[in-house]
């Protein structure tokens, strides 16, 4: 009980400020791009062939890295910004065991990851199915692969907002930790292949295709628990820095 | 009040804390005893603020403990009515309301959402409760401070110079409140450099000095702690009392102001040393001279008396 009134007071802190507003309207500019690419884009020989098949215009509208991109920036800014403003102090002096506190607000974090990735996917299939009328072909996703689609981009959301809650606990600063995110998951990843081929098959990129139903270089199981460890290190990090820290 | 009863005395135990090889806290021991206002002083830096975050478990000592009723507070079911809190005056969030602000708190701890209006009517926010708190003023943000700390009711606060950026009329306020929640049997334990507010607010102080504890007990009892000396040797009596123990300065009339010491012993001192005295009066000292006394180099601890368990293991020391 004491810990859902936690979660619902991180909640109501990600939901009193413009932040989750910010990353709304960055995911319409995202939808608007992709029906602008639907409507104005052609492959190198003029045709359209990137929306023919529905696996096409399945990959088209997969979101599953960039949710998790995005909500990690989102989550590392909401955990780090506390540290900033000292309002985590009101928040360890309403629960002294910290890390339930910290538990509660990944939690938070992670449903309102979920939610905006889930938004943010709906419209995407929103605009590209504007967008389809205006081309040689009709939305031709099934209800089943659209379904998989959500449901992908709703656990990129809440990984990578995860993800970003627990770097944003370790490194306390909303620069260093979104500069953190970004290492890790755009610079690092890469620069991992590059040393050890194999590893491209873990990389969150290719993982989230695994789990958007794009690509198949890892069965579906392993893809999930690989991702759900890219979550959960950081997040049992921030617990741990957390836990040890004094609040100054 | 939700609860009000003699366990929520603050025990603060030979708390010693550093931050790399700075000493902050040296052995600190004290009591903060319920129905009294303590007014915790000390120079800059001296360490109150890193004493009331050991006792909210914000920081950790190196040795020793804190608690509060007996209770670490890290260990309590519902600190959020149990104990009140202001530490910094910006520890808001700018974008968001002050309204919500302690939405945040109420939801958190599970006190009622209409406890939010009244606070914010006690503090006198109400007209500003929509706006964002980045607007507020530093009295603003105080008052917004100190309607959090309320909103759970609690029988003991835990203010850090809750004072700051207040008005006059916000000072008077704030005095009557922490009297009003004093007299009906809370806890209030506040730190400030504002003596002269202390002065009218506290029953009890606690001086710290370069993490040391160098002055607790009755504020009363403490101001007539000071004998008047005159002599025609100030210079050698000076000498020979400051190596008994004693603060001397020079007083407005000449005479000496001796602190630290009986004055019985002032007597025998300078009886046995040859030094004729003309004059050996009791005087009370206002809080900004003794404060600049305790704060001086002395580290010797002085106890004032009749502050109950205050003053129990070390006894008190009659000045």
């Amino acid at each position: 009980m004491t810990w859902l009134r936690l979660v619902r007071g991180e909640i109501r802190k990600l939901t009193t400020t413009k932040m989750p507003w910010v990353f709304l309207v960055v995911l319409l500019i995202i939808a608007a791009i992709d029906a602008a690419v639907v409507v104005f884009g052609t492959d190198m020989d003029g045709s359209k062939t990137f929306i023919a098949s529905g696996a096409d215009q399945q990959s088209l509208m997969a979101f599953g890295f960039n949710a998790m991109l995005g909500t990690a920036l989102f989550g590392t800014i909401a955990v780090a910004r506390e540290y900033g403003h000292g309002t985590v102090v009101p928040t360890f002096l309403t629960s002294p065991r910290r890390p339930r506190a910290i538990l509660a607000q990944q939690t938070a974090v992670s449903l309102a990851g979920a939610a905006l990735a889930l938004i943010g996917q709906v419209l995407i299939i929103a605009a590209v199915a504007l967008a389809l009328p205006s081309t040689d072909y009709g939305f031709m996703v099934s209800a089943g692969d659209l379904t998989q689609l959500l449901a992908a981009s709703a656990l990129a959301g809440a990984i990578g907002a995860l993800l970003g809650a627990g770097l944003g606990a370790v490194i306390r600063n909303v620069g260093g930790s979104v500069t953190t995110v970004v290492l890790v998951l755009f610079v690092i990843p890469p620069l991992a292949v590059q040393l050890v081929t194999d590893a491209v098959s873990w990389i969150p990129t290719t993982l989230f295709s695994v789990i958007s139903g794009v690509t198949a270089e890892v069965s579906l199981w392993a893809a999930l628990i690989a991702i759900a460890a890219w979550a959960l290190v950081p997040s049992a990090a921030g617990v741990m820095a957390v836990q040890r820290r004094d609040v100054v | 009040m939700t609860k009000i009863d003699a366990s929520h005395a603050l025990e603060i135990e030979h708390v010693t804390k550093r931050y790399g090889h700075d000493v902050v806290l040296d052995d600190l021991t004290f009591t903060v005893q319920p129905g009294r206002v303590t007014g915790f002083l000390g120079p800059n830096g001296a360490g109150k603020s890193t004493t009331m975050k050991i006792l909210l478990d914000l920081a950790r000592a190196d040795r020793g403990h804190a608690t509060i009723g007996g209770t670490r507070y890290r260990e309590m079911e519902d600190p959020a009515r149990t104990v009140g809190v202001v530490l910094e005056p910006n520890a808001f969030h700018p974008g968001r309301s002050g309204r919500n602000h302690l939405r945040v708190l109420t939801d958190a701890a599970g006190i009622p959402t209409d406890r939010i209006d009244q606070m914010l009517e006690l503090v006198g926010l109400a007209q500003a409760a929509d706006r964002h708190v980045g607007g507020y003023s530093l009295g603003m943000r105080q008052r917004l401070g100190l309607a959090a700390a309320l909103l759970g009711d609690p029988p003991v606060l835990v203010l850090d110079e809750p004072g700051n950026g207040l008005d006059p009329q916000g000072i008077r306020w704030l005095r009557d409140l922490l009297r009003g929640r004093a007299a009906a049997g809370g806890t209030v334990f506040v730190s400030s450099h504002l003596l002269t507010e202390v002065e009218h607010l506290a029953d009890d102080v606690v001086v710290v000095s370069r993490g040391r504890l160098v002055a607790t007990g009755e504020l009363s009892t403490l101001q007539q702690a000071g004998t008047s000396v005159r002599t025609a040797e100030p210079g050698r009596l000076t000498r020979l009392l400051r190596n008994a123990g004693a603060t001397v300065h020079t007083g407005t009339e000449g005479d000496l102001i001796v602190r630290g010491i009986e004055i019985a012993e002032i007597g025998d001192s300078a009886c046995a040393a040859g030094i004729a005295l003309h004059a050996l009066i009791p005087q009370a000292g206002s809080l900004e001279e003794l404060f600049l006394d305790w704060t001086s180099n002395n580290n010797t601890p002085i106890y004032g008396a009749d502050t109950g368990d205050m003053a129990t293991e070390r006894l008190a020391v009659p000045l």
